[in-house]
This record gives C-alpha cells, sequence and structure tokens, in this order.
C-alpha cells in the first residue's frame, strides 16, 4: 500500500509494451503472483482470480461488484470457536466463566497478489477504505489484503456507460496509489511506474522505451475521455445545497421510487459497513464467527435493542445514503465518498441517480 | 421417551414440499434426531407420540373448517408454534383461487365436488397466534436448521427479512433485470434463499414472500417499463403472497 507522500507515487520512468503482447505479459506475472483481473460474466465483467491470461478482459464496462471485494471479502469467517473441556490457556483458548472455549484465528497469512487492471475510481475507493479500515483502529483483515496486494491499474481512455469521476477528482486518469499504470494508447500500452514493487514486476517482461509523444497522447486520449463521459455531478456548493434541502421535493421523489432492496450499498466501492455474526454446529459446541457486507438502505440496519429503528422509513434511508457519500464522509475525512464509478446508477432497478438528485437541488 | 425437546410436524393443505425438507437434511439428520425428538411426523415414522409440544411446525394453508379445528388444537399443543413454507405463511399457490368463483375451482380441480367443502385458502396467522415463520417454496432447509439451533439456545434466529437482492449481489450475478430486462421479483422478495433462482439466470418468482418494507408499487411500475402486461403483473404478485397487504398493491386488477 502506498502513502500519498511516497516520493514513488508519482510516475518515475514509464515504459511501453505492444498491444499484443499483453497477455505475455500478464501470463509473466501470473507465474509470481496469483492476478485477479477483470473477466467476462454473461453481459457483465467480475473481478476473478485469472486461470489463463486469455480470460482477462481489456475493454469492460465496470464490473458487478467494485474491487473492494478483493480486499474486503462479501463474506469471511473471523474465527472459530469450540467448547472443549481440557486445553492448555496458550492464548488460543480461554475460560470465560465455567466455559472453556478455544478460539481459532482465521487471521492466516494473506498470500501476495496483484489486482491487474483495476480502474481509477475502485483505486481511489481504496484511498476512502484506508481511512475507515486502516486509521485509528485498524481492520486487520482489510489492512493485510491491502497491504499484500499491488496494484496494476489501468487509465480510461474510452468513458463507461455511467461513469462521472472528472467531476470527483477520481479519473478517468488515475494520479496516484497505483504500483503500475497502463493506458492503452492504441496498439500499444504506456506502463508508468509507481512504487518500488511496481518496478519490480517491470522486470518480468521485455519492455521498450515509452516516448514523450506517448506520454501527450495518453494526456490527450484521458481530456477527451473526461469530456465524454456519460454523467456529471454538480459539486459547486454542493455541501450546502445538501444541509439547506433536508426537506426538498427530491427525496420524497426518492421515497416513492427507491426499492429499498439495498443493491445501490452493495455495488458501491466506497460502502464498508459489514455485519458480524456467529454461526454455530447443530451440536450446539461449536461455530464461527462471520462477517459479511451490511447495507444502510436495509430497514434492520438501524434497528437497535428493544426495537428502536433510527432509519425506519425508506426516504430517510434513500436519503442517508446520499448525505453520506457526498456529504458526511467529506466532512469526516476531506475526501468525496463518492468516486464517480457510476455502479449505483447502472444497477438501480427504478433508476435512481444521485448525479440527477445533485442536479436537482442546485436547480440543474 | 428421551428428555429432548418434542417436535411436531402438522400438514394442512400442502403439497408436502416443506415438510420433505426436513428429510433432505440427510447429512445432519442424525445429529438433529440428537438435539431434538421429532414426537410427531406423519410422513417419516408411523408411531406418534402425544403433545404437549416443544416446537410445533405447521406446513400448509387452512382451506377449510376441518383445518381450523386442527389447526387451534395444534396451537394449544405447542410451546412455540412456526408456520413453515408459503402455504402457512401467506396462503400458498392455492391463493389464486381466492380471486375465482368458488364453484369454478371446486369443477377444475375434483372429480366429485360434493364431497369437498373447501373455503378461501388463508395463512395460519389468520386463525391463531403464530410465533415464528419460515417462508419459501419450499423453506430452505439451512433456515430450517438455524431456526432449530436458536430455539434450542433461546436466541432469536438469523433469519433474512431483506430483499434477495442482497444475496444476489453478494453472489456477484448477473442482474436479470438490470442487464437483461426480465421481470424478476428479487428486489421486493425476502431473501434465505441465496438467490437460488437468480443465480441460475431464471428470475426470483418470489416464493419468499415479501421482504421488509419493500416497494410493490414501484417495482410494478418497473414492470410496466419493462413491457409486461397489466394481467401478467397481477399475476406476478399473486403467485404466492397475494394476500399480503404490500403485495395486494402489485396484484390489483
Amino acid at each position: 500500500m502506498l502513502q500519498e507522500d511516497h516520493p514513488l507515487v508519482k510516475s518515475a520512468g514509464a515504459v511501453s509494451l505492444p498491444a499484443a503482447e499483453l497477455n505475455e505479459f500478464v501470463a509473466a506475472l501470473m507465474q509470481k503472483y496469483p492476478v485477479v483481473a477483470p473477466i467476462p460474466k454473461g453481459r457483465e465483467y467480475v473481478f476473478a482470480q485469472l486461470e489463463d491470461a486469455a480470460q482477462l478482459a481489456k475493454d469492460y464496462q465496470p464490473t458487478i461488484l467494485p474491487a473492494k471485494k478483493v480486499l474486503q471479502q462479501p463474506l469471511e469467517t473471523i474465527f472459530s470457536f469450540v467448547r472443549q473441556e481440557a486445553f492448555a490457556e496458550d492464548g488460543k483458548c480461554t475460560s470465560l466463566g465455567e466455559e472453556k472455549i478455544c478460539f481459532v484465528d482465521n487471521g492466516a497469512a494473506v498470500q501476495k497478489r496483484i489486482l491487474f487492471g483495476v480502474r481509477p475510481c475502485d483505486v481511489n475507493s481504496f484511498n476512502v477504505l484506508d481511512e475507515v479500515f486502516c486509521k485509528d483502529l485498524p481492520d486487520p483483515f482489510y489492512c493485510r489484503s491491502r497491504h499484500e496486494t499491488l496494484i496494476v491499474a489501468q487509465n480510461c481512455v474510452k468513458p463507461c456507460r455511467s461513469g462521472f469521476c472528472y467531476y470527483q477528482q477520481t479519473g478517468p486518469g488515475l494520479q496516484r496509489g497505483y504500483d503500475l499504470l497502463l493506458t492503452e494508447l492504441n496498439d500499444v500500452y504506456l506502463l508508468e511506474v509507481g512504487s518500488e514493487a511496481g518496478r519490480e514486476l517491470l522486470a518480468l517482461h521485455p519492455f521498450g522505451a515509452a516516448s514523450s509523444e506517448m506520454s501527450l497522447a495518453k494526456d490527450e486520449l484521458l481530456a477527451a475521455a473526461s469530456r465524454r463521459l456519460p454523467k456529471h455531478i454538480l459539486t459547486r456548493n454542493l455541501a450546502e445545497l445538501l444541509e439547506e434541502n433536508v426537506d426538498h421535493p427530491v427525496w420524497d421523489d426518492l421515497q416513492r421510487r427507491c426499492l429499498g432492496c439495498g443493491t445501490c450499498t452493495m455495488v458501491c466501492p466506497t460502502c464498508f459497513c459489514y455485519n458480524v455474526y456467529d454461526k454455530l454446529d447443530l451440536g450446539l459446541e461449536s461455530g464461527v464467527r462471520q462477517r459479511e457486507w451490511d447495507s444502510c438502505k436495509l430497514m434492520e440496519f438501524s434497528q437497535v435493542a428493544l426495537g428502536h429503528n433510527f432509519r425506519k422509513g425508506r426516504q430517510a434511508r434513500a436519503q442517508w445514503r446520499i448525505y453520506h457519500k457526498l456529504l458526511y464522509q467529506q466532512r469526516q475525512f476531506g475526501k468525496t465518498g463518492c468516486v464517480g464509478c457510476g455502479r449505483c446508477i447502472y444497477s438501480c432497478m427504478v433508476d435512481i441517480d444521485l448525479t440527477d438528485v445533485a442536479g436537482t437541488l442546485g436547480g440543474e | 421417551m428421551s428428555g429432548l425437546p418434542k417436535v411436531a410436524i402438522f400438514k394442512f393443505a400442502s403439497c408436502s414440499g416443506c415438510q420433505l425438507e426436513f428429510l433432505n437434511l440427510e447429512p445432519v439428520l442424525l445429529d438433529l434426531l440428537g438435539m431434538v425428538d421429532i414426537a410427531h411426523f406423519v410422513m417419516a415414522r408411523s408411531a406418534v407420540s402425544p403433545g404437549p409440544y416443544d416446537i410445533g411446525f405447521v406446513e400448509g394453508s387452512i382451506v377449510n373448517a376441518e383445518d381450523v379445528g386442527r389447526l387451534k388444537e395444534a396451537r394449544a399443543e405447542s410451546k412455540l408454534l412456526v408456520a413453515i413454507g408459503a402455504c402457512a405463511t401467506h396462503g400458498g399457490l392455492q391463493a389464486i383461487s381466492n380471486w375465482l368463483p368458488m364453484r369454478e375451482v371446486e369443477n377444475s380441480v375434483y372429480p366429485n365436488p360434493v364431497q369437498t367443502h373447501p373455503l378461501k385458502s388463508f395463512p395460519v396467522s389468520e386463525y391463531v397466534k403464530v410465533d415464528a415463520a419460515l417462508s419459501g417454496c419450499p423453506i430452505n432447509k439451512y433456515e430450517l436448521v438455524e431456526f432449530i439451533k436458536s430455539a434450542l439456545l433461546g436466541v432469536t434466529p438469523r433469519i433474512r427479512p431483506h430483499s434477495v437482492c442482497v444475496e444476489c449481489k453478494l453472489a456477484e450475478n448477473v442482474c436479470l433485470l438490470v442487464s437483461e430486462g426480465k421481470p424478476c421479483l428479487g428486489p421486493v422478495i425476502r431473501a434465505g434463499c441465496s438467490a437460488l433462482c437468480p443465480s441460475r439466470a431464471t428470475p426470483c418468482t418470489g416464493c419468499h414472500g415479501p421482504s421488509s418494507d419493500c416497494n410493490v408499487e414501484s417495482l410494478r411500475n418497473t414492470f410496466v417499463g419493462l413491457g409486461l402486461h397489466q394481467s401478467d403483473i397481477t399475476r406476478h404478485f399473486r403467485k404466492y403472497a397475494a394476500l399480503d397487504a404490500e403485495f395486494q398493491k402489485g396484484g390489483r386488477t
């Protein structure tokens, strides 16, 4: 994981690779580390560990689930436990009063791997997740995964179907947060180095030199892509507009349409909420503690003991998501909670679009 | 008999598919029998031990006066009464007869309708207090085990109240509604099935009944947008849980 002030964050040299050789480079990476990359799934794409370099989707629309799923898995086991009559108190096994319970940590060493072809919006989402998971109270699962994951990112020279990253300053070109960065220029890839670990990957395949023309071509393509983005979001005075329009009719419209199904949060690269529960084996003597992605769009999310629910109404929940993404996270972390990937817009079955909401508030 | 908690399984108007899920627990059935005494399960054993029972599972909907009497007895004999399956929780498929003239239904089903005295099909909760409900057609056997474990421990079972979409996204399925324009009921249907049908590229038909705080009206509008005819939309929402107040908005004609 790279800190923003890392001296190697800014590209310190670049090389080129003929487009036809990309698979060979990927195959070389796969020799060294497991490679997780976008592959087709039906009409969509998903991140999955490659078995063959030919599986790689080079030109893809945003994946169903964001690249976040590699770092914070949708479902993971935290530890397992078993009640035992006799055991050594060796740190793993504990006595709880009369009960003797042996805990087995599931935090096994994470294997180093490469996240390949990840787009600028998803890379920027990691910066948001780092704030949540790796600062005051580090989450060992996420931070370990993050630390062991090399990021080979890919700039978006073609706009995706519902992105508005340019307005959130999270794309279509990536500034930082990568080990290697690919940009497709017609029949050649420009590879920029973002870290020492990224530079080491370049030893795995022969590369050509990058020219200054390539660098210019990259800037031009990305500038053109940012002008052709399918969505835009009003950002000027958005914080004030949100604060002053808690009762705006736009929220009534959301309440009427929102299905409360939770899809928008499941596909969001910056949503980080999870639920923790124990699953016991049938003998009731052993079990596992698991965690699973949770969603503020679900009614039970904000329900507390004795049944009170802080956001019982669908409107309150629909509103909360947008306020949290566009206002509260900005306040809390100084960076936007929305990286403009457009997944929530594309995935919504009733066409709820937070860029429309922002536009309506701004009188657009 | 043993000192284990006693379980009874009562059958009403149903196909018995939910009872069968007890037997489909085969890999853990022996473990289960170590935890509870299945005292009344006519499908699986001829010996029936009398109540009272600690847990009474009720399968099937209530369709005639005799059912009502038996149901009240089952309620009286069971400490916990649990409705299992779409018939018991929502009236089930046979509740489509609630919108047809009863004479027409009788004649299309029975060779000699004189012998039958059916009423409309209603869920168990219409007549007695229900302590818990496991919906589905059939019920999900993992939810069944989760419920039994929780009942033995005296804790609230983790029965998913939210939409199928959550489990569908966790499985990273291609959205049948958004990507393929198919009328999937997932957004308003309770999960707990691990998104069984959408994971096999088949739209959710709604056997688990409504999810918590679902917005049927809005999904109905989405279906209109997909080009479905009004009568098709009505049938979609009347299939398993037509009597549910929220689903009546979708099932209106």
